[in-house]
C-alpha cells in the first residue's frame, strides 16, 4: 500500500467515529449505535484510565492499554484518529483553511516543543488526580471537552431543528416525530463550554493542533510513548529535495523540512506529510531513523521524561502546602461544607459523593442522555475541586424509577452500572417534608402533588383535620425527587430531597402476589 | 316564475325537505341499524360488570346507542385516556390499553376522520406512551397519539364558569375537537381519595401545579364548566385501591371487572366512587360539581343501565 493513501484512510476513520459518537452525544437511540460508542467510549484514554480503577481493574477498563500499545507501535494515531476533539479541530483547519489564504494555510516547523508547558500542566493534572481533584481533567481532557460541546451546543441545535421539523409535520396531522425537551444548561456552564469551544477553535485556527502539544494530558501522556514508537515517519536522505511541502501540512508544526527532523513527541500520525511529498522520500517504518536524526536524538537527552519527572516531584511536594493555603476552602469535601448548604444529590449508582467526584470527568453523557433531564451540570456545588460536575437537580426534574440510562452509558465509573431492580434499592437521598410552607396547612385545601409521583409511595397522604397531609417514610424513600419536583409551592418547596453523601439501601417493594379477586356480584347503586 | 309562485313552491320543498330531515331521514337509519334495541340512548349511566374490558365497552356502547350516536362522519375525535405513568399495562396505572384501541377503531367505524389521543404525563412522556401499551394500541388501531410534552401545544383560554381556575391552557387538540371522549381509569388518589372522569381532565392541561396550589377540588370541578366530555367511558376492570395514583405494586389492585359510561361526568364519577367503595359527597370535586349544577351526583334520579355480561 502507498504510504499517501494513509492520509484518506485517517481521515476516513476519524470522521466516523467522530459521527459516531456526536449521534451517540446527541441522545439518539439506535442499539447499533449504543453498542458502537460503547466500544469506543472504552477507547478513550483518559475515561478508560479512570474506569480500569474505578471499577476496581476491570477488563473493560482496558481500552487504554490498547492505545498505548497502538501509540508504542505506530505513534499518536490516537490523537489523529480516536480522539474526537482531535477530529474537531481538524474540522476547524479544514473549514478555517477555505477562507485563509494558500500562504496563511500553511504550517510551518515550530522549534519550540513547548515540553516544559506541557509536562508542566500533565504534572499538575496527576497530582490534582492523586489527590482527589479532577478539576484539570474536566477542563483539559478532550473527550470530556467534545461531551461539553456536544451537550451544550450540539444537542440544543439538534433539539431545535427536530422540533422545528417536528412543528411543520404536525401541521398535516403527522406525529412521527417526537418533540423533544429543549435542555438548557446553565448559563454560567454553558459561558465555560463557549470559552472552551473558542479556545480549541481559536489554537486549531492560529497553529494547527497546537492544543494536543500543549494543553492536552492525553497528548502529553501519549507523547511520553510515541517518542519510542517502532513505526517512525522519517526521511530519506537520497530521495528528499528540500522541497518543504511536508512542513507546510504538519498540524502539529512538528516537521522541520530542513533538518529533516521529525519530533515524534509531537507527531500525531496524520499522514498529511505522505500525501503531500511529491517523490516518496518519508518512510514509515521499523527501519533506523536516518543518521542525522539518529545522532541528535542520541545526544540530547530525553528532556521531555525529565521535566515530567521533575514536575511531577515538585508539584507533589507543594500539594500539602497548597491544601493548606488558598485553595483549602474551595477544595470542600462532604464533611468541610457547612451545614445547613444541601450536599447535591449524585447519579443513582454514583455510590457516593466522594466516590462520584473523584471519578467524574464532566464529559455530560449522562446530562444529554438523561430523559427526564433531571441530571443538569453544577457549577460550584462540589466545590473547586469538582468544578462542573454533574448533579440531580430536583428543580427541573425528577429521576424516573425505573431508568437506568445513566449507569448504562457513563465511561468513566464514576456511575456504576445497575439493573433497574438494584437501581429501585438505591437511596440517593431522603425526602424532608416542611409542613410549616405546605399548602395543606396553609390554604387548608387538600394538594397531594408529592405523594401522587412518588413511586414508592414514602411520601403518603393521612388524615389530618378535615384534609389529606403528606408523611414522609424514610426508609422506603430512593431520594428521586419526584416530590420536591411536583411540589406547587412558591418560591420554595414544602418538601425537598436531603442528599445521602454515602448511598444507602432503601428497603425494596414487597414481591406482589397480584390483584385480589373481588368481582362485584352487583352494582352498590 | 313570478313571486307567488317562486314562494309556494319554495315553502313546499323547504317542508319535503325539513320533513323528510326529521322523519325519514332519521328513522329508517336507525331501524337499520338497531332494531331489536328501541331505549336506544336514553339512559343516563350504564354499568357493566363481569366481563374483559373490550367486551364491557362493546356491550355498554350497545345500551348507549352506539358510537354513531357521539360521533358523526368527518368529525375529529380526541379520546383522552389516563397515561400518567411509567407503569406496565398489568399495574393499571393506565387506562386498558385494549379498552383504548377499541374505542379508536369504533369512533373509525362511525366515521371519524382522525382521532387523537394524548395526555400530559406526570412520568416522562415517552415512556408513559410506550410502557402503558396505549401507544402501540391506538396506532394499530388506526388512532394517532399526539405528544403533550411541550408548552407548544397548549393555547390559553378563559374559563368563565370557573371560580378559581378562570384561565387555562388547554391542548390545542382538544380545543379543535369535534367530539370529546374522556377514558379514565378508576383509581385510588392519596389525597383526592378516587380519581375518575373529572380529575382525568387535569392531564388536558399545560399547569397542573397552578390547581394544587389554589384549591384542587374547586379547580377540577371548575374546568368542567369549560369543556364537558361528550362521552366518559369508566374502566374500572383493575380497580386500584390503594397506593394511588401511581401504584407500587399489583398488590394495589383489586379485580373489579366493571365499566361504567356516561354523558354525566358527576353521575359516571359518583358511581364509580360507589364501586371503589367511598361516597360521593365525601369527594370534593364530586360534591361541588353536584353543587355547580355541572351534573348529577344523586344517582337515584337518573336513569341507569345495570348489565351483567
Amino acid at each position: 500500500m502507498k504510504l499517501r493513501h494513509l492520509k484518506k484512510i485517517r481521515i476516513g476513520v476519524s470522521l466516523l467515529i467522530f459521527a459516531l459518537l456526536l449521534l451517540f452525544f446527541l441522545g439518539i437511540e439506535r442499539e447499533w449505535l449504543n453498542a458502537a460508542s460503547t466500544l469506543l467510549l472504552r477507547l478513550q484514554l483518559i475515561p478508560s484510565i479512570l474506569r480500569f480503577l474505578a471499577l476496581f481493574f476491570t477488563v473493560s477498563g482496558l481500552g487504554f492499554l490498547l492505545i498505548l500499545v497502538l501509540t508504542f507501535l505506530f505513534g499518536r494515531v490516537y490523537c489523529s484518529s480516536i480522539c474526537p476533539l482531535g477530529t474537531l479541530q481538524d474540522i476547524f483547519i479544514a473549514a478555517g483553511g477555505r477562507f485563509k489564504s494558500k500562504k496563511k494555510r500553511r504550517f510551518s516547523y515550530s522549534a519550540g516543543s513547548n515540553n516544559i508547558l506541557r509536562y508542566s500542566i500533565l504534572a499538575a493534572t496527576v497530582i490534582l488526580w492523586l489527590f482527589g481533584s479532577l478539576f484539570l481533567v474536566n477542563l483539559l481532557d478532550p473527550y470530556s471537552n467534545f461531551g461539553k460541546i456536544s451537550v451544550s451546543f450540539m444537542q440544543p441545535a439538534f433539539i431545535f431543528l427536530n422540533n422545528k421539523l417536528a412543528l411543520l409535520f404536525e401541521r398535516f396531522h403527522i406525529y412521527s416525530i417526537a418533540p423533544l425537551e429543549v435542555k438548557t444548561l446553565p448559563l454560567n456552564v454553558l459561558m465555560v463550554s463557549g470559552v472552551i469551544l473558542l479556545t480549541i477553535a481559536g489554537l486549531s485556527l492560529w497553529r494547527g493542533r497546537l492544543f494536543c502539544n500543549t494543553l492536552c494530558p492525553a497528548g502529553s501522556v501519549l507523547s511520553l510513548v510515541s517518542r519510542h514508537s517502532l513505526y517512525k515517519i522519517t526521511f530519506k536522505d537520497d530521495a528528499c529535495t528540500l522541497c518543504g511541502k511536508c512542513e507546510r501540512v504538519c498540524k502539529a508544526e512538528c516537521l522541520d523540512s530542513r533538518t529533516k527532523t521529525i519530533d515524534h513527541s509531537r507527531c500525531i500520525s496524520c499522514f498529511n506529510c505522505f500525501t503531500a511529498c511529491s517523490n516518496d522520500a518519508l518512510h514509515y517504518s521499523r527501519l533506523k531513523p536516518s543518521p542525522i536524526a539518529r545522532n541528535k536524538e542520541d545526544k540530547a537527552p530525553d528532556k521531555g521524561k525529565r521535566n515530567f519527572l521533575l514536575t511531577l516531584a515538585a508539584g507533589t511536594l507543594s500539594v500539602p502546602l497548597l491544601k493548606n493555603a488558598s485553595l483549602a476552602q474551595d477544595l470542600g469535601r462532604p464533611g468541610s461544607i457547612p451545614t445547613g448548604t444541601a450536599t447535591p444529590v449524585t447519579p443513582p449508582g454514583s455510590l457516593s459523593f466522594e466516590r462520584f467526584t473523584n471519578n467524574c470527568i464532566a464529559c455530560y453523557l449522562c446530562v444529554g442522555a438523561c430523559p427526564t433531564n433531571v441530571i443538569v451540570p453544577s457549577f460550584f456545588d462540589y466545590g473547586l475541586e469538582g468544578f462542573m460536575q454533574p448533579k440531580l437537580d430536583y428543580h427541573k426534574s425528577f429521576c424516573n424509577f425505573d431508568c437506568v440510562k445513566c449507569t448504562e452509558v457513563c465511561p468513566t465509573g464514576a456511575i456504576t452500572r445497575q439493573t433497574p431492580q438494584e437501581k429501585q434499592a438505591i437511596q440517593v437521598g431522603i425526602a424532608h417534608f416542611v409542613q410549616e410552607s405546605c399548602i395543606v396547612t396553609i390554604d387548608r385545601t387538600d394538594c397531594g402533588a408529592c405523594s401522587e409521583h412518588c413511586p414508592t409511595k414514602a411520601v403518603h397522604m393521612v388524615d389530618w383535620e378535615g384534609l389529606r397531609i403528606p408523611e414522609v417514610r424514610p426508609e422506603i424513600c430512593v431520594g428521586c425527587g419526584a416530590c420536591e419536583y411536583a411540589c406547587p409551592t412558591q418560591p420554595n418547596k414544602a418538601i425537598f430531597v436531603e442528599s445521602n453523601p454515602v448511598h444507602l439501601e432503601a428497603v425494596p417493594i414487597q414481591e406482589s402476589e397480584g390483584p385480589r379477586d373481588e368481582v362485584l356480584d352487583d352494582f352498590p347503586f | 316564475m313570478d313571486r307567488r309562485n317562486f314562494l309556494r313552491k319554495g315553502f313546499i320543498y323547504t317542508s319535503l325537505a325539513g320533513l323528510y330531515a326529521s322523519t325519514l331521514g332519521r328513522i329508517p337509519l336507525l331501524a337499520l341499524q338497531r332494531p331489536s334495541v328501541p331505549s336506544i340512548g336514553n339512559y343516563d349511566l350504564v354499568a357493566v360488570r363481569g366481563g374483559e374490558p373490550e367486551a364491557m365497552y362493546k356491550r355498554a356502547m350497545q345500551e348507549m346507542g352506539g358510537m354513531q350516536r357521539f360521533v358523526k362522519r368527518g368529525q375529529r375525535v380526541v379520546v383522552k385516556p389516563n397515561i400518567g405513568w411509567d407503569v406496565p399495562s398489568d399495574r393499571a396505572g393506565n387506562t386498558n390499553p385494549g379498552l383504548v384501541a377499541a374505542i379508536v377503531r369504533d369512533c373509525l367505524a362511525a366515521g371519524a376522520s382522525r382521532v387523537f389521543v394524548f395526555d400530559n404525563t406526570c412520568d416522562n412522556w415517552q415512556r408513559c406512551y410506550q410502557n402503558s401499551g396505549i401507544e402501540d394500541a391506538v396506532k394499530k388501531a388506526g388512532g394517532q397519539m399526539v405528544p403533550g410534552n411541550l408548552e407548544r401545544y397548549y393555547r390559553a383560554v378563559n374559563i368563565l364558569g370557573g371560580k378559581r381556575l378562570t384561565s387555562a391552557k388547554v391542548h390545542e387538540q382538544l380545543l379543535d375537537a369535534d367530539v370529546f371522549i374522556n377514558v379514565p381509569v378508576l383509581k385510588h388518589h392519596g389525597s383526592t381519595t378516587v380519581t375518575v372522569a373529572m380529575k382525568n381532565l387535569m392531564g388536558v392541561v399545560w399547569d397542573r401545579r397552578y390547581w394544587h396550589r389554589n384549591d384542587l377540588h374547586q379547580c377540577i370541578a371548575d374546568f368542567c364548566t369549560f369543556r364537558k366530555p361528550d362521552l366518559n367511558i369508566v374502566d374500572a376492570y383493575l380497580v386500584m385501591t390503594q397506593n394511588g395514583p401511581k401504584g407500587t405494586s399489583t398488590a394495589d389492585l383489586s379485580l373489579m371487572k366493571s365499566l361504567l359510561v356516561s354523558t354525566d361526568i358527576v353521575a359516571v364519577d359518583a358511581a364509580s366512587t360507589l364501586i371503589f367503595g367511598a361516597q360521593p359527597e365525601n369527594i370534593g370535586h364530586i360534591r361541588i360539581a353536584n353543587e355547580m349544577k355541572i351534573g348529577k351526583m344523586n344517582l337515584s334520579s337518573l336513569n341507569i343501565k345495570r348489565v351483567a355480561v
